[in-house]
């Protein structure tokens, strides 16, 4: 059987990642505007300082002879900024401080001849702002901020300390999330128990949604129940309202005279209580739920062998005259009774085996007749089917014999095979599990 | 000659209850029939009942409940029938006390041998019917007569037919003593309803098989041409 299976990340789980999602983005967005709006501030009180001390140290080292500008430019060196007179130019403006810039041209248009240049420089300790601005003589004047501007440490812990709220948040939302879903766990599990034991209706909690959910669920319930029950109910009154007038006809055929039409009523009669029999077996499981225990395998096989010679077939047992195992022993019975009958009706003998391996209890019952077609072995075991065609139908039953086979070998967890034994007839092999 | 037994017969179908009255009264039984539990009350009170046949699927009544009610106003023997053939109705009634139950449908033949069977084990006298409320051991092993089971002595039901069933309690109840193979034959014979003929050394012989344990020699010791003898304590409780 293949099933088409979409990989799912859960309820949960994709909830989760519609929060992520949110967070990320709500991060990313409050992250771009509050460093654009912090940068701007910054940069704004920043700009106009550094422009008013930049124009005066310019015009300063300007009137100063070349010999005494490096002097000159040292002495209006203040904490806040770093001044230097050189001959070369500093780097070029770099694009990260281009806002920056304007603002500074814009308050001091002066430096717009002054050719400035502005760049940001990285260093351990945080972002330096440098520069430097052109003298008339083409020589000019560098400076550099003494201290650092937008550390980018302090936006890396920021960054830092709201993904660690946002993964708190999202543990806190995924936790809120597993225990709305409850309910639906617990609709799920009793769902998967269901038809398995009693049922039992499921508390209604949770969101509307599931609680909406669980309430059609236990209607649902209920009216399974109702129907199993109902049915129970009809197959018993159709046990006794089939097998009163069988009992009817089995006395009043006692009364016949001639002895071969009394037999062959007697045996229609044993037909249809074996079908009435049958039927209530594979229909009515539910109704007679039989406890496993322990009881003695061995006896049982050789029990129904016996019972078999007494009616003068064919059956023998081999195996322990003990072997003691926990399971159902009538359904267990009534499975190795019907294969035993199954074995009677298509050869002349049956063989019951019975032995214990490691991790399993093992009956076979193989026959000497003509086996199955192979392309049947599996259709066999279906309910209501029948190796006899319809134009030869001398099987007694209704066609139920393997299906409760089945489903009694399936009550105790164990296998059934089916096999055609080379040396012709057929072989049945039920495995039980040894710790049933 | 004694009296005839008499049987009150509590049957809901009409046809039925006609036909087994009739062929209750071709072999010799005296028959009361019943429609349901009221009548069977009247039935019960018109004389002195030897058993009651009973069916326990009858319309108003739980037939269970009617087992219940009648066991605690009378010791009187109760057969009943069910057309369920469930296992869980078989056990309960046995539980309750009734002495027998019976599968509809069954045959005339089926039906007067397990009266016979259940008339003569009332008929035995009272230590016997007594053993009717209890339990047997012997030799670990315990025989459970109203479920009419039998446990090997770790607990496991040991599975057998009712004629072996009858003979192992046909032994006990001569622990000690030699009982004829003719004794044996007849004991068990009353019981089975289908038409085999089983000699009673295969059932022996099968009964010992069931009843082996490794290194113990077999309760049942055969006495030759004389019978068998139960050889083990039996313990009543």
């Amino acid at each position: 059987m293949t099933h088409f299976v979409r990989p799912s990340l859960g309820l949960i789980g994709r909830v989760v990642a519609i929060l992520l999602f949110a967070t990320l983005v709500e991060f990313a967005m409050s992250t771009v505007l509050y460093e654009r709006a912090s940068q701007f501030s910054v940069r704004d009180d920043e700009g106009r300082r550094l422009a008013e001390h930049l124009v005066i140290a310019r015009r300063l080292v300007a009137d100063r002879p070349p010999a005494e500008r490096a002097a000159m430019a040292r002495a209006v060196s203040t904490a806040h900024y770093a001044m230097a007179w050189q001959a070369d130019a500093p780097p070029p403006s770099d694009q990260s401080l281009s806002e920056m810039r304007s603002k500074v041209l814009a308050w001091e248009p002066v430096l717009q001849s002054a050719a400035l240049r502005m760049r940001l420089e990285p260093a351990v300790t945080g972002s330096f702002v440098t520069g430097g601005a052109a003298l008339p003589d083409g020589s000019w004047i560098h400076f550099r901020t003494a201290e650092a501007i937008d550390s980018l440490d302090q936006s890396r812990s920021r960054i830092l300390i709201a993904l660690g709220i946002a993964a708190a948040v999202m543990a806190l939302g995924g936790g809120l999330i597993g225990r709305t879903l409850r309910p639906m766990r617990l609709l799920a599990s009793a769902a998967d128990r269901f038809g398995m034991g009693k049922a039992e209706p499921l508390a209604e909690e949770g969101p509307a949604e599931v609680r909406r959910v669980i309430t059609a669920f236990n209607r649902m319930q209920a009216r399974i129940q109702q129907l199993i029950t109902d049915r129970t109910q009809a197959l018993a009154a159709v046990g006794h309202d089939i097998r009163t007038p069988l009992a009817r006809l089995r006395l009043r055929a006692e009364s016949i005279r001639s002895e071969p039409v009394r037999d062959e009523i007697l045996d229609d009669v044993a037909e249809m209580d074996a079908m009435v029999g049958s039927l209530l077996a594979f229909l009515g499981g539910e109704d007679d739920p039989e406890k496993p225990a322990l009881a003695d395998l061995a006896v049982l096989c050789a029990t129904l062998a016996d019972d078999a010679v007494d009616h003068g077939r064919a059956v023998d047992y081999v195996g322990p005259h003990h072997l003691e195992h926990v399971f159902r022993q009538l359904g267990m019975k009534r499975a190795l009774s019907n294969l035993v009958e199954n074995g009677l009706h298509h050869g002349t003998e049956v063989t019951i085996a019975l032995a214990k391996t490691a991790d399993a209890v093992v009956v076979t019952i193989e026959d000497n007749g003509p086996g199955i077609p192979p392309e049947q072995l599996e259709s066999v075991l279906e309910p209501f089917v029948r190796l006899d065609t319809a134009r030869r139908r001398d099987t007694q039953g209704l066609g139920l014999g393997l299906a409760i086979v089945v489903r009694a070998v399936a009550l105790e967890k164990g296998t059934l095979s089916l096999v055609n034994r080379a040396e012709g007839g057929l072989r049945a092999e039920i495995r039980l599990p040894a710790t049933a | 000659m004694t009296t005839p037994p008499t049987i009150v017969l509590v049957e809901d179908d009409p046809a039925l209850r006609t036909l087994t009255t009739r062929a209750l009264q071709e072999h010799g039984y005296m028959v009361r029939p019943a429609a349901s539990a009221p009548e069977m009350w009247l039935a019960m009170e018109a004389g002195p009942v030897d058993l009651v046949l009973l069916d326990i699927m009858l319309p108003g009544t739980d037939g269970i409940e009617l087992c219940r009610k009648l066991r605690q106003q009378s010791n009187v023997p109760i057969i009943f029938v069910s057309a369920r053939g469930s296992e869980t109705d078989r056990v309960v009634g046995l539980e309750l006390g009734a002495d027998d139950y019976l599968a509809k449908p069954f045959g005339t033949r089926e039906l007067t041998a397990r009266i016979r069977a259940v008339l003569r084990r009332v008929d035995a006298p009272r230590d016997t019917r007594d053993r009717e409320q209890g339990l047997i051991s012997f030799d670990g092993w315990t025989v459970n007569l109203p479920r009419r089971e039998l446990r090997s002595p770790s607990g496991a039901v040991v599975d057998l037919t009712g004629a072996e069933f009858d003979l192992l309690t046909s032994l006990i109840d001569h622990a000690g003593r030699v009982i004829a193979r003719e004794r044996l034959i007849e004991l068990s014979r009353t019981r089975m309803g289908d038409s085999t003929d089983r000699s009673v050394d295969v059932l022996v012989s099968r009964l010992r098989r069931k009843l082996s344990v490794d290194d113990q020699p077999p309760p049942i010791v055969t006495v030759r041409g004389v019978g068998y003898m139960f050889n083990a304590t039996v313990e009543r409780t």
